[in-house]
């Protein structure tokens, strides 16, 4: 309790903040620590290859990528403190680079790492530090009203960037085939888009929302995408062969250069920025970036689970929603009476019912009950045990008396496994109120309760039929008992346990004959099914 | 039984029938230890109630799941003098075709001694309908020949009555011809029939009902 009213006003102190005491604030935490990281920076700055930055620099790449691509340490310039034009000033100072050009976004991460985007009003959006991006989120958050123990942070950009910074690397490569720091920093240190956001939100969110990144069914989405990255890659893919070749071509030979760029550009409509130094060119597919990505900032919980066992003692009442022609068929469903009770507690947008098998409307569950398994989409909350418990009460004491629930408890996505666990071999317990065209003998009590493992030969029931392959399939009785019941000579029980799947009724009626054997061919007569109820359905682990 | 059902079990208080487990649950009434082997009895016991009928509400003889669940149209003389044939149709639109009672066949002093479903153009009862679209189902019209019913001195050819796709035909009349006289209503049926709606009630109005049926033939 103490922990949301922290964060609560924790949010709130956030949101009247400024920028600045925001800084403050994350100075003030680690007070020693301040001075560290900016001492941190400039000596990481230091320690890169000068005419690299620059070079990447005068193609348009954004400090974020600079420091990234070449592996700096520590992930220095994540640290929240740091805002865009701090960092960029500090590379141009160190490495004595004036840019020339004024790029918009970067070249490669098209804004992302620039935390510039456009929202969903299209409004163009240019955060300072990451800290204001935790800031929106958290707002999102406490919007939803979600509350979490934890959070699984993901990004998602488009592909185009992925390939920009990939046709990067590889003409880094070439032109800097024989520097020393290519193999210590590029090919193994170069921290990705991705990443380098991921870690830049992640400590100022677990601040905001009071609790740890972890692997957690809440998930926190950062949705980028940009129009570039729809159609076209096509001709990008084949641009790239070109460019591809045109600069090994260029290496061997510094007259050719000349020519083959000259063929570049007259195939290919894209401009392109040419560092040019007489060694193969770095180049980006577009250097001027007009327009950076979308953003979409999505935080959901995925589905959580309620798993238990209903019963069902109205025969008119069917397991899922039945409605014909927008009208209700029979009084309620099952399926309606335990996910209306459940979903409001979850706060959730919507459920989804799954049941180990079915019964028809006029069948009644009765007995351990069916195994069901409710899904949650969206859930606000998850509900504690003891909310769990309250609901089961609640829905066992409705006072129409429908459906009842037993072990009802949050499971997780192993409740799928749960449910299909033996599902072949399920066997299903049923009493039958039976009745026979000529009294009932002491010898067919006895010669029913002999037959053991019988099998039974059912052509699809003509009443589904319609919607049915036209199949005979096997099955299988294991036991049968029949149980009197006095004042009645043509009245009785019968109790049988069966294979999933058996069509209990026409193992009865003996559906025109297309079920064999049935009771009445037993018999010897005719018989009819009143009243069927499930009694069991056998399943360990629910 | 029919498909939508009327509760005929009684309440928990009125449970008036003795079964053996209520004898045994009072001998235990005397030992008051609760042990998981009672609690299971007495789940099975609650259960129990729920299942016994209150007999008095029960008629002494319930309607057929015939009867229930299809309703009963009757072709008198169809195509031929003496060719009573009934239709049953399920709610769910199938139409299950057979001898009427009344047929002739079931006149002839020899009874009836084959069926044979190789007529017209194909044998019906090769035919092979697969999948719940019920492909390959052969689509006949009303006057359509499904068998042939031969007694010792006649044949008579059975028709489908109703336009529509032939899904089934009963081939255990092949090798058991006496399922129509033991019940020509049931284990005797001849074919399965899909008929599309608009066909259906085209047809209709050309049927009997039961009552018609009976004021016609004169049966009691």
């Amino acid at each position: 309790m103490s922990n949301e009213v922290e964060s609560a006003q924790v949010s709130d102190a956030m949101e009247v903040a400024q920028l600045s005491s925001l800084a403050a604030v994350d100075s003030h935490a680690g007070s020693c620590e301040a001075e560290m990281p900016s001492r941190l920076l400039n000596d990481a700055v230091r320690s890169l290859p000068y005419h690299v930055v620059k070079d990447l620099l005068s193609i348009g790449v954004c400090s974020r990528c600079v420091l990234r691509i070449l592996g700096t340490e520590d992930h220095i310039y994540c640290h929240s403190s740091f805002s865009q034009s701090m960092l960029c000033s500090v590379l141009e100072e160190v490495t004595g680079f004036k840019s020339e050009c004024d790029f918009q976004f970067c070249s490669v991460c098209l804004g992302v790492l620039q935390l510039s985007y456009r929202d969903d009003k299209e409004t163009l959006v240019k955060m300072e530090s990451p800290n204001d991006m935790a800031l929106v989120i958290a707002e999102l958050v406490k919007k939803e009203g979600h509350q979490i123990d934890g959070f699984s942070l993901e990004v998602s950009i488009p592909q185009f960037i992925l390939e920009n910074e990939s046709s990067l690397l590889s003409g880094m490569k070439k032109r800097y085939e024989s520097e020393p720091w290519l193999q210590e920093r590029l090919l193994s240190k170069c921290v990705s888009v991705k990443d380098v956001l991921k870690f830049a939100i992640t400590k100022p969110l677990e601040t905001l929302l009071d609790t740890k990144a972890s692997a957690s069914s809440f998930r926190i989405r950062l949705a980028y995408t940009h129009k570039m990255a729809f159609g076209n890659s096509v001709e990008r893919n084949q641009g790239f062969k070109r460019r591809k070749i045109g600069t090994e071509n260029g290496l061997q030979n510094v007259n050719d250069e000349s020519v083959v760029a000259n063929k570049d550009c007259s195939d290919y409509p894209t401009n392109e920025t040419i560092a040019v130094t007489g060694r193969s060119s770095l180049k980006v597919p577009i250097d001027k970036v007009s327009e950076p990505c979308h953003l979409v900032y999505l935080c959901y919980r995925t589905h959580i689970y309620l798993c238990g066992r209903y019963l069902k003692y109205s025969r008119n009442v069917s397991q899922t929603r039945w409605i014909i022609d927008e009208e209700r068929m029979g009084e309620a469903s099952v399926e309606e009476i335990i996910g209306s009770n459940i979903l409001p507690m979850c706060r959730g947008d919507n459920y989804k019912f799954h049941a180990a098998g079915r019964e028809d409307s006029d069948v009644r569950m009765l007995g351990s009950g069916r195994p069901f398994l409710l899904e949650i989409q969206n859930a606000r909350q998850v509900p504690s045990e003891e909310t769990v418990k309250e609901i089961e009460s609640k829905i066992n004491g409705l006072e129409n008396k429908l459906v009842g629930v037993k072990n009802l408890q949050v499971v997780g996505s192993q409740g799928w496994t749960l449910m299909r666990e033996g599902e072949a071999e399920k066997q299903k317990q049923y009493c039958a109120l039976v009745w026979i065209s000529r009294p009932l003998e002491d010898e067919d009590v006895c010669s029913i309760s002999l037959l053991n493992d019988m099998q039974i030969l059912q052509k699809t029931p003509i009443r589904v039929l319609h919607r049915r392959s036209p199949l005979e399939r096997k099955k299988i009785i294991y036991w049968m008992k029949i149980e009197r019941i006095a004042e009645s000579s043509q009245y009785f029980l019968l109790h049988l346990c069966t294979q999933a799947g058996t069509y209990i009724k026409e193992f009865v009626h003996g559906d025109f004959g297309r079920t064999q054997p049935s009771i009445g061919s037993i018999l010897g007569c005719r018989a009819e099914i009143l009243q069927l109820d499930v009694t069991d359905v056998k399943m360990d682990s629910f | 039984m029919s498909d939508v059902m009327v509760d005929h079990t009684q309440k928990l208080e009125d449970t008036a029938v003795p079964n053996n487990l209520e004898q045994q649950d009072k001998q235990d009434e005397e030992q008051p230890q609760q042990s998981v082997q009672e609690n299971a009895e007495y789940e099975d016991e609650e259960l129990h109630k729920h299942l016994v009928p209150d007999i008095i509400q029960l008629p002494l003889i319930p309607p057929s799941a015939v009867e229930f669940n299809f309703a009963s149209y009757f072709a008198p003389d169809f195509m031929k003098p003496g060719n009573d044939q009934y239709v049953y149709r399920h709610a769910n639109g199938l139409c299950v075709v057979g001898l009427a009672s009344t047929h002739l066949a079931f006149k002839d002093k020899g009874g009836i001694t084959a069926v044979d479903f190789n007529v017209g153009k194909s044998d019906r009862s090769g035919m092979k309908v697969t999948g719940k679209r019920k492909k390959n189902a052969q689509h006949f019209e009303s006057n359509t020949a499904l068998c042939k019913v031969c007694t010792n001195g006649d044949s008579y050819i059975v028709r489908c009555c109703v336009k529509g796709s032939l899904l089934e035909v009963n081939e255990r009349l092949i090798k058991q011809p006496e399922l129509l006289h033991s019940s020509a209503d049931r284990e005797g049926y001849i074919a399965i029939i899909m008929p599309k709606p608009a066909d259906w009630l085209k047809v209709k109005a050309s049927l009997l009902s039961l009552e018609e049926f009976k004021k016609l033939r004169a049966l009691c």
